[in-house]
């Protein structure tokens, strides 16, 4: 898995590519949580390199977004693919984050 | 002819006796003998003299051996506990030996009479009666039965056959003999009164029986892991300090018979004298000193016999799931407390709730075999926890409690009715040889929601709604994904319909999370502290039963 960060106005793009797996889960939650613990604007997770994701990148991603919750600040996902789009369908998930 | 017929006879009547005795032993005194059981943690003499006293109103060391077990895979008891319960069992079953021992002819005609004429008047109709009169009936049958073996021989030269016997049969002989009637019987009680029998009639002498009952003795320890078929773990353990019990017992008293004879001791003499020279007095007594020889031993030093127990049969995950790790019988005499621990209990079950699901990222998706075991005994505390909280309603709490009993226990039947859905979604999925996208997507997010609400029994409330606002209503989506399915189902068959059965089980099993969030959020819920109709309503019906009662 790769992430690159990027400031884009107040918001951080985080650019993931490759799996969001178990082994994968705790060093993405680690790199939004340093991202949302260091920034005061909005995250936008960039999802078009992800190819495959499982229920701990799910939990992952919820870790994260209860924190900016809690924070009430936002936390968007964008450029998912069809089968990725699925599975945050499915799992209600797309309900708690903005997707672009 | 008549000898065989009458020998055929008796040895019928004494089968079907002894079983519709025990039978409606069990039956009559199940509840209360568990209730004694309970009491027989306090120390082994405790625990021996429970068990001694259940194996006496049960006739049947096994019996013991099962509710004990049972108790154990219940978390009332440890496998500890229950070992002087255990062998105590065997001691109790010698009481059946010591009735077969008497003159019990005038006895037997008075059983049948009085039996016949309360089942003519219909008094096994009245509550309780039934299974006693059963009883009594089946110790009469078994009674009738070794009549008819003592009389069966009558019309032999019984001083030819006792002598033909006693050069044919050998110490060694005798003993496997008894090892292999009791095996077959499952039983030792029933091949030593059969013994008793044949002593009575002057056809074997007390040195014979002696070997053949120490066979029996042994082969009924055998006869008790023959008869555990399929059990495992803990409910595996307690056959073989049924074994062991068995084990010693005839290791202590053949040694007493050996040694006696190296040191010159007569030690059937003295047998012959403890049982006032009756054959079958001497025979009971012999009985008694085996259980009670194999029990004591196993009983005191039952860190040793668990160790054994533990060797034989190592705790299943199953076992370990079965075991409730906050509620227990005591806890209902404090209803408050109880309802604490029973919250734990479920909230725990909430935690294991993602343990049930396959892990497909996983590249062998996780032992089949070891989520089956964790289900079952998820279950079986899902249970327990059911009934603890409706005896803690019974027992009469206040109305604060009460309401607060009422509405935890309809989380529990959730939760009950969530672990039977996943299980059931699990099987689906793993009937695939290949897993589908689909059925890959419907199974990760199955599993990251329950991992989030396992999540949210800990965190603040906030947690739970965010877990009822991803449980939402996905019924659109979820139809239009069938439709799909049910176009192509024709074509592509099996596993289609698979998919079309997950979906379903999808949809249900978000909904009870969904409940069993809100019923989470609900205690805490300072917006909403106007109680529902329904549950003002059940406290009522609730509190009216208590009133009746």
């Amino acid at each position: 898995m790769h992430i690159e960060r990027e400031q884009v106005g107040s918001d951080v793009v985080l650019k993931v590519a490759g799996r969001l797996d178990t082994p994968n889960a705790k060093p993405f939650e680690a790199s939004l949580m340093e991202v949302v613990s260091m920034t005061d604007g909005g995250i936008v997770v960039n999802l078009a390199g992800v190819d495959y994701v499982s229920s701990s990148g799910l939990r992952a991603l919820l870790v994260a977004g209860k924190a900016m919750r809690g924070a009430k600040r936002k936390l968007a996902l964008s450029s998912l693919q069809p089968q990725i789009r699925e599975v945050f369908d499915i799992s209600g998930f797309s309900t708690l984050f903005e997707i672009n | 002819m008549l000898v065989i017929a009458e020998l055929l006879a008796g040895l019928g009547l004494l089968f079907v006796g002894l079983k519709a005795m025990a039978t409606h032993l069990q039956k009559a005194t199940g509840r209360k003998v568990r209730a004694l059981l309970r009491r027989a943690t306090r120390s082994p003499v405790m625990g021996l003299l429970c068990g001694t006293l259940a194996g006496a109103a049960t006739q049947s060391s096994n019996a013991v051996a099962v509710i004990s077990g049972n108790l154990v895979r219940g978390g009332a008891f440890t496998t500890r506990d229950a070992i002087p319960v255990v062998a105590g069992g065997n001691v109790g079953t010698a009481a059946l030996v010591f009735v077969a021992a008497i003159d019990f002819r005038l006895l037997v005609l008075y059983i049948v009479g009085l039996v016949g004429i309360a089942f003519h008047f219909k008094l096994d109709r009245r509550r309780g009666m039934a299974q006693w009169m059963g009883v009594a009936f089946g110790l009469a049958l078994a009674l009738l039965g070794l009549d008819f073996i003592k009389q069966a021989p009558r019309a032999l030269d019984v001083a030819s056959v006792a002598g033909s016997l006693a050069d044919h049969l050998t110490p060694l002989l005798g003993f496997f003999l008894g090892l292999a009637v009791s095996a077959v019987s499952q039983s030792s009680s029933t091949p030593t009164i059969l013994v008793l029998a044949l002593m009575q009639a002057g056809i074997l002498g007390l040195h014979d029986a002696v070997f053949i009952v120490l066979g029996a003795n042994l082969g009924s320890g055998f006869a008790a892991i023959l008869s555990a078929g399929g059990l495992e773990g803990t409910g595996r353990q307690l056959c073989y300090v049924h074994v062991l019990v068995k084990a010693v017992g005839c290791l202590i008293v053949g040694a007493f018979f050996g040694f006696g004879e190296v040191v010159g001791f007569d030690g059937f003499a003295a047998l012959s004298a403890v049982g006032n020279d009756t054959a079958s007095m001497s025979l009971s007594v012999l009985f008694l000193a085996l259980q009670v020889a194999g029990a004591i031993p196993v009983a005191f030093a039952r860190g040793l016999s668990e160790k054994f127990a533990a060797a034989m049969s190592p705790p299943t995950l199953e076992d370990g799931a079965s075991r409730p790790r906050f509620i227990h019988d005591d806890a209902l005499a404090d209803p408050s407390t109880a309802l604490d621990l029973a919250v734990s209990e479920t909230l725990r079950l909430i935690k294991l709730l993602p343990t049930l699901l396959p892990d497909l990222d996983q590249k062998d998706n996780g032992d089949a075999g070891e989520r089956l075991a964790l289900w079952r005994g998820a279950a079986s505390v899902g249970l327990a926890v059911d009934q603890f909280i409706s005896e803690l309603i019974a027992v009469g709490l206040a109305r604060d409690s009460l309401e607060v009993a009422l509405h935890h226990q309809a989380l529990v039947e959730n939760v009950r009715t969530l672990q039977d859905t996943l299980h059931d979604f699990t099987e689906v999925v793993e009937g695939f040889d290949e897993v589908p996208p689909l059925a890959f997507a419907l199974s990760e997010s199955l599993r990251a929601i329950t991992l989030s609400l396992a999540d949210a029994t800990d965190g603040p409330a906030d947690d739970l709604d965010l877990i009822i606002a991803l449980s939402g209503d996905r019924s659109e989506m979820l139809n239009r994904i069938r439709r799909q399915l049910a176009a192509t189902a024709l074509d592509a068959g099996a596993d289609a319909r698979q998919l079309l059965l997950a979906t379903s089980l999808f949809e249900r099993a978000i909904w009870l999370v969904r409940r069993s969030a809100i019923a989470l959020r609900m205690p805490e819920n300072e917006d909403n502290p106007v109680r529902p109709a329904a549950a003002e309503a059940e406290i009522k019906r609730v509190e009216a039963d208590a009133h009746r009662t």
